[in-house]
């Protein structure tokens, strides 16, 4: 299973913590559009616009950075965890 | 009645002589260091001896408002203490909201310089040239919110501001913040001890003056467009105002840079019940607050379950009295916070000076006597967050005693200094700098000791705003490091809110401060005046026997690696940035500043 777990406004926004999906070996492209339909409200707008990750979003397979992975191509294999988070900041 | 920014005034009150004057400030001293932290410093550097003790009447304390503060600039509300800081001894100016700075602003002057000391306790009240140094007797022992409602009632006039100490800064803590508007808080470096030295209880304020500007219809065109973005952007416009600053445990923590009981560990395992989202879900949040002129709006209105009201916790707050202790229980976090706020105590200083103490303590550093039969300083103990924040304000025991002159000496005290997570004696904020090599140098140079707001690089490392940086990589970090400086130098400076920098850049603060002084400058002189800033400070510093061997971070986080999470080994590589962040500042290897730089900075 690749758990997949929502913070910050996208919580409020789809109303649960966390999801898991049977998926392996798979792009995180592909596991954000499966989790969209899983939870029935769309979310993917905060995070991606025009094929893009909006400045600011931070997704993590198992703490790091997609940025420093292959972006939306990164791949996710069983086992892993993601947490998604809508631009945010703070200090 | 108005007047131009660039009229504003000075007020320099002596409490040894009770002398009030007012002075003129050269217009060219807008245009070199702005207001506020730039302003109060130039001030300051010229006027008191850098070696001084912090907490002797040769001591000056400085209320300094920003260039744009009082105006309608985006988050123009914010003001800054500056001084000599008996926390660190190295320059110190502590920035604060709400609606004190602009009401200050009101009332014609751009800064107040309190001289000398009261031989009894007192207040200084402004009602524009009304000036009077008052009796504080009644208010002396109060808390800050109680201080707060009686000035407000004894003064009479509505509207009125207030800023003052509570009863840490009454008790000389090092660790002691100025409060104004009850809840925001001149937080860092001790300010409110200085205050306390002086036996100044409070500021009270009330204008009845516009500020207005050179290009007035440039800037308010300016201003629109800039609340506009301020208000579309992602963060600024609605991670902020839905979550605060909370928004963040989660994401740091799960980045594994969340410092855990005294930076032993970067993960917390209680993050779920205290985190932002918590707040939310459990119902406790029930307003988000603004500051004077703020559209973002992070401030967090909370109510217990107990019926007990109040502001916070932030994300540094929150994690102060939480994971740096190891407490995963929000209510007792939350109370703690109220707690500082009311006794005038600075939340990171604070919980992590207590986070200091349980280390130390479990260790079997303090001897079981020293509590006196008081609470156990145990990592996780939320009984001991509460009782160690009053002990420290009212220095209650020997141990609590040691605790209000902040972790540092508590560690000597003990023979331990290395157990206080510190830089230059300042308690350091809720990031772990090994996982975060940029934010670590940060650490290390920052001219008022641990603080993660004078270069905030875990927007770019971790964030990924403006751009994502890879959090360990060293090439380019000193590069970025310094323009941060520099650049919150300005805004600090400006009178400007630092999260407006999530949605504003250096242009969109050039075309501010140009509207206002009337002047030309490019982005690249605006950072400059940044930099003339922080070498004015670094200069106080030098001159004060600070000395570069203090740039460093405390030994666990250069030589112990994180022991868990995903950046498990890594530690942090100081040694290797700090060279070429030298040169970029234009100092020598050693860390000095240059004559040439200094000439060139037009410091000399």
């Amino acid at each position: 299973m690749i758990t997949i777990k929502f913070y910050s406004l996208l919580r409020l926004l789809v109303k649960v913590e966390q999801v898991e999906l049977a998926l392996d070996n798979v792009t995180i492209s592909q596991v954000l559009a499966e989790v969209q339909k899983k939870v029935n409200t769309p979310f993917l707008h905060k995070l991606v616009q025009g094929g893009s990750l909006i400045t600011g979003t931070v997704i993590l397979i198992n703490g790091r950075n997609i940025h420093h992975l292959h972006k939306l191509d990164s791949l996710v294999k069983r086992g892993d965890e993601i947490s998604l988070f809508p631009p945010g900041g703070g200090g | 009645m108005s007047y131009l920014v660039t009229d504003a005034r000075l007020l320099r009150i002596n409490l040894t002589s009770k002398t009030i004057k007012i002075e003129k400030i050269e217009k060219e001293l807008f245009k070199k260091f702005l207001g506020g932290r730039g302003l109060g410093s130039k001030y300051l550097a010229d006027e008191i001896d850098p070696k001084i003790d912090a907490l002797s009447e040769a001591n000056k304390l400085i209320f300094a408002n920003g260039l744009l503060t009082g105006t309608i600039a985006p988050t123009g509300g914010r003001y800054m203490v500056v001084t000599k800081s008996p926390l660190t001894g190295t320059i110190a100016s502590s920035n604060s909201g709400g609606y004190f700075g602009a009401e200050f602003r009101n009332t014609g002057f751009m800064m107040i310089i309190v001289e000398g000391k009261s031989p009894k306790p007192v207040y200084i009240s402004i009602n524009d040239d009304d000036i009077k140094i008052n009796d504080a007797k009644e208010i002396w022992g109060l808390n800050t919110h109680k201080t707060t409602d009686w000035l407000v009632d004894a003064f009479g006039v509505k509207g009125a501001k207030v800023a003052c100490i509570g009863p840490a800064g009454e008790n000389l803590s090092r660790i002691a913040s100025i409060m104004n508007d009850k809840n925001r808080a001149a937080g860092r470096s001790g300010v409110g001890a200085v205050m306390g030295s002086k036996n100044l209880k409070a500021i009270i304020v009330k204008g009845s003056n516009n500020v207005d500007v050179n290009q007035a219809e440039k800037f308010t065109q300016t201003v629109r467009k800039q609340n506009d973005m301020l208000k579309a952007h992602p963060v600024t416009g609605e991670g902020l105002p839905a979550l605060g600053t909370k928004v963040l445990d989660n994401i740091i923590n799960s980045s594994g840079l969340y410092p855990t009981r005294n930076f032993q560990s970067a993960i917390f395992d209680g993050v779920a019940e205290v985190c932002g989202e918590a707040l939310v879900n459990k119902k406790y949040l029930k307003n988000n607050t603004a500051c004077y002129a703020c559209v973002i709006a992070c401030g967090r209105e909370v109510v217990l379950p107990s019926g007990r009201a109040g502001e916070g916790p932030e994300y540094e707050s929150g994690w102060s009295l939480g994971a740096a202790c190891g407490v995963n229980d929000l209510i007792a976090i939350t109370e703690a916070n109220f707690m500082c706020n009311e006794l005038g105590l600075d939340t990171i200083s604070a919980g992590s000076t207590i986070a200091a103490a349980m280390e130390l303590y479990e260790k079997g550093f303090i001897p079981k006597e020293d509590l006196e039969n008081m609470v156990e300083p145990r990592f996780g103990n939320s009984e001991a967050i509460v009782y160690y924040l009053k002990g420290m304000a009212y220095r209650e025991t020997k141990l609590a005693a040691k605790m209000a002159d902040g972790a540092y000496r508590l560690g000597k005290a003990y023979g331990h200094p290395e157990l206080a997570m510190v830089v230059k004696k300042q308690e350091l904020p809720a990031y772990d700098p090994r996982g975060v090599q940029g934010h670590g140098l940060e650490y290390a140079t920052s001219n008022r000791g641990g603080c993660h707001v004078r270069g905030y690089m875990i927007s770019p490392e971790i964030l990924g705003v403006p751009e994502k940086l890879d959090p360990q990589a060293l090439e380019g970090k000193a590069g970025w490091v310094k323009i941060f400086q520099d650049l919150t130098a300005v805004i600090d400076s400006a009178g400007l809110c630092l999260f407006s920098s999530f949605a504003l850049g250096g242009d969109e603060y050039r075309d501010l401060i140009n509207a206002v002084l009337d002047t030309e400058f490019t982005t690249a002189e605006i950072l400059k005046t940044g930099d003339r800033i922080w070498n004015l400070e670094r200069k106080f510093n030098l001159a004060a026997g600070i000395m570069p061997d203090q740039d460093t971070l405390p030994k666990r986080l250069l030589t112990e690696p994180l022991p868990d999470g995903p950046q498990k080994g890594c530690y942090s590589q100081l040694h290797k940035l700090l060279p070429e962040y030298y040169q970029l500042r234009g100092w020598d290897e050693k860390g000095y500043i240059k004559e040439e730089t200094l000439r060139d900075l037009g410091l000399l």
